[in-house]
């Protein structure tokens, strides 16, 4: 009997690894996603975002490691794990031939879980698919319409744990809006979303935390706010007329990128107390602060990969 | 599973209906060729204008052939109702590694359904499939004996027309488990259809080269094909439970194959 409840997370990942020939597609990676919550799973191509998603679906095996849903092992209990799970595959495998409507059907027959109609319903509303939609053969369909559709199939059983690979790849601003007020509904519900996206704004809009996988190591996993915070502020201080730098030292935390007679371009971590209190004496007209953003971080990771 | 047998049924519904019909318009236009031959007193003649090399290669069963019979059982034997048939079992055996190139499975496989679902699936849609070809190819000959058989002339008995059935259903199970096999390890349709297409083609052909050619009877032992003789039910022999018992272990073996190698493999 496995107990689902506050202290079994939604996403349970020990020690994965998994080796294609000589190629190690995951190293080691261990998180957690705690219920309730959208973690964002992010690295570049080839990073292993997709064999982790696809290990906690079995349609991969691990090398060593294990991974569990609400406490279920993934291989061992992969039925009963996958009954609680909705699947946004990024290529979609839909059959051309076939009407949306009877993918639909097909897929809810065989999800395990009894479809509401209302929240189907609902949720073609909310992506604007429209009956006349549905009764078209998905060839005709184009890739925003196809990627409705998959978001349809992953959520029309309403299951307590969402796996998205790039869920708003394709889609015009629109609906991406409407997709990320989906995911912040289904938040609220209770349910637990585990996506992979390439699109920085939307991770750190939509998500509570995020994973960070580089050449198969999982190199950050945190809360989106803390993850910001290791981002340095940008400042710039505006002044009514020429200054000169006094040549004192700069407060802890300060960094000069560039300094003109009436600019100051600055990056600070921190508090920004200190470098108010030293510039307070100054003719300043205005101080301009751009809250660090979670890209400045993880674009950081990549440039590193990049150059390893 | 079922939700998986509907679904691969449904979207080979058309190109089922279409080959059944042919077939057994073949099984009975056969049947009115040989009433034909039967009225015009043609089989002797034409068993005279077979050289004497192929009446000699094909022994007593060249006038077995020749005979009311013999033309109406021709097509639960005839090659290119075996390449059709063959080509059936392969097209839908690796229906699997279809799944798996089109990414379908993963949409199927991410709901609590085992990959031995999709095996049997296939198991069963072979099975419908084949049963259905076969059991239109006999309402083909049998309405053609029922309704247009000369008098005088000696009908098959309902038994030996399904002993012949039964033959060639144990030669498409064979193709099938071996085509499972293949298709289940492949990521490819086309390259798994393509492997068993080739091996089934070299096994023919090397059936039919030990029959030819005796230094090469003891190779064609190798082919499937080998233990696969109608003509020796047309001659009136008994149906010879060891040959299908043969085909049926390859297909038994085919399929055994195909569960573990789809159950371990990474998709």
């Amino acid at each position: 009997m496995v107990m689902i409840g506050d202290a079994t997370p939604a996403i349970r990942v020990e020690r994965l690894a998994k080796r294609y020939g000589r190629v190690e597609a995951l190293k080691n990676v261990s998180f957690d996603v705690r219920e309730g919550e959208i973690m964002g799973f992010l690295g570049l191509n080839g990073a292993g975002k997709t064999t982790t998603i696809r290990i906690l679906l079995d349609l991969v095996r691990p090398t060593a490691g294990r991974a569990f849903v609400f406490g279920l092992d993934c291989h061992t209990r992969g039925l009963d794990a996958r009954a609680r799970i909705g699947y946004l595959p990024g290529e979609l495998g839909f059959y051309g031939d076939m009407t949306g409507e009877a993918t639909l059907a097909v897929l809810a027959r065989l999800s395990g879980r009894a479809i509401d109609m209302r929240l189907q319903r609902e949720l073609l509303d909310r992506l604007e698919l429209s009956p006349r939609d549905l009764r078209r053969r998905v060839r005709e369909y184009s890739t925003g319409m196809k990627r409705k559709l998959g978001i349809v199939q992953a959520f029309q059983a309403d299951p307590p744990l969402l796996i998205l690979d790039e869920p708003t790849e394709g889609l015009d601003p629109l609906m991406q809006e409407a997709v990320y007020q989906l995911l912040s509904d289904t938040r609220r519900r209770g349910r637990t979303v585990f996506m992979s996206s390439h699109v920085l704004p939307e991770v750190e809009r939509v998500c509570d935390r995020i994973g960070l996988v580089r050449q198969g190591e999982l190199v950050l996993a945190s809360p989106v706010d803390e993850v910001r915070r290791l981002a340095a502020r940008s400042v710039r201080v505006l002044f009514n007329e020429d200054v000169q730098s006094s040549g004192a030292a700069w407060p802890e935390g300060c960094e000069v990128l560039e300094l003109a007679p009436r600019a100051w371009s600055l990056r600070v971590h921190g508090a920004l107390g200190p470098l108010v209190a030293m510039v307070s004496s100054m003719p300043v007209q205005d101080i301009e602060v751009r809250e660090p953003r979670l890209e400045d971080v993880v674009k950081r990771y990549y440039r590193d990969e990049a150059a390893s | 599973m079922l939700v998986l047998v509907g679904h691969s049924l449904r979207r080979i519904r058309a190109a089922l209906i279409v080959l059944g019909l042919l077939l057994a318009a073949f099984q009975f236009l056969l049947t009115q060729v040989a009433a034909y031959l039967m009225r015009q007193n043609a089989f002797g003649q034409l068993a005279e204008l077979m050289p004497d090399f192929v009446r000699t290669a094909a022994g007593p069963s060249a006038l077995g052939f020749m005979s009311y019979t013999g033309i109406v059982a021709l097509g639960y034997f005839h090659p290119v109702i075996i390449t059709a048939l063959v080509g059936l079992m392969i097209a839908i055996a690796t229906e699997p590694a279809g799944e798996v190139e089109t990414r379908f499975v993963d949409l199927t496989l991410a709901r609590p359904l085992r990959r031995l679902d999709v095996i049997a699936r296939t198991l069963v849609v072979l099975v419908l499939a084949g049963g259905l070809m076969l059991a239109l190819m006999v309402a083909g000959t049998w309405t053609g004996l029922t309704c247009c058989a000369p008098a005088q002339a000696e009908r098959p008995s309902f038994g030996l027309v399904l002993s012949l059935a039964f033959s060639l259903a144990t030669v498409m199970a064979c193709w099938g488990g071996v085509a499972l096999a293949i298709g289940s390890a492949a990521r490819r349709r086309a390259v798994a259809g393509a492997v068993a297409g080739a091996l089934a083609l070299a096994a023919y052909l090397l059936d039919y080269l030990g029959r030819a050619w005796e230094p090469a009877f003891s190779m064609s032992r190798l082919s499937p094909f080998h233990y696969f003789e109608p003509m020796t039910l047309v001659m009136g022999q008994a149906f010879d439970a060891r040959d299908a018992a043969m085909l049926l272990a390859i297909a038994l073996a085919g399929t055994v194959a195909g569960c573990v190698t789809f159950s371990r493999r990474d998709i």
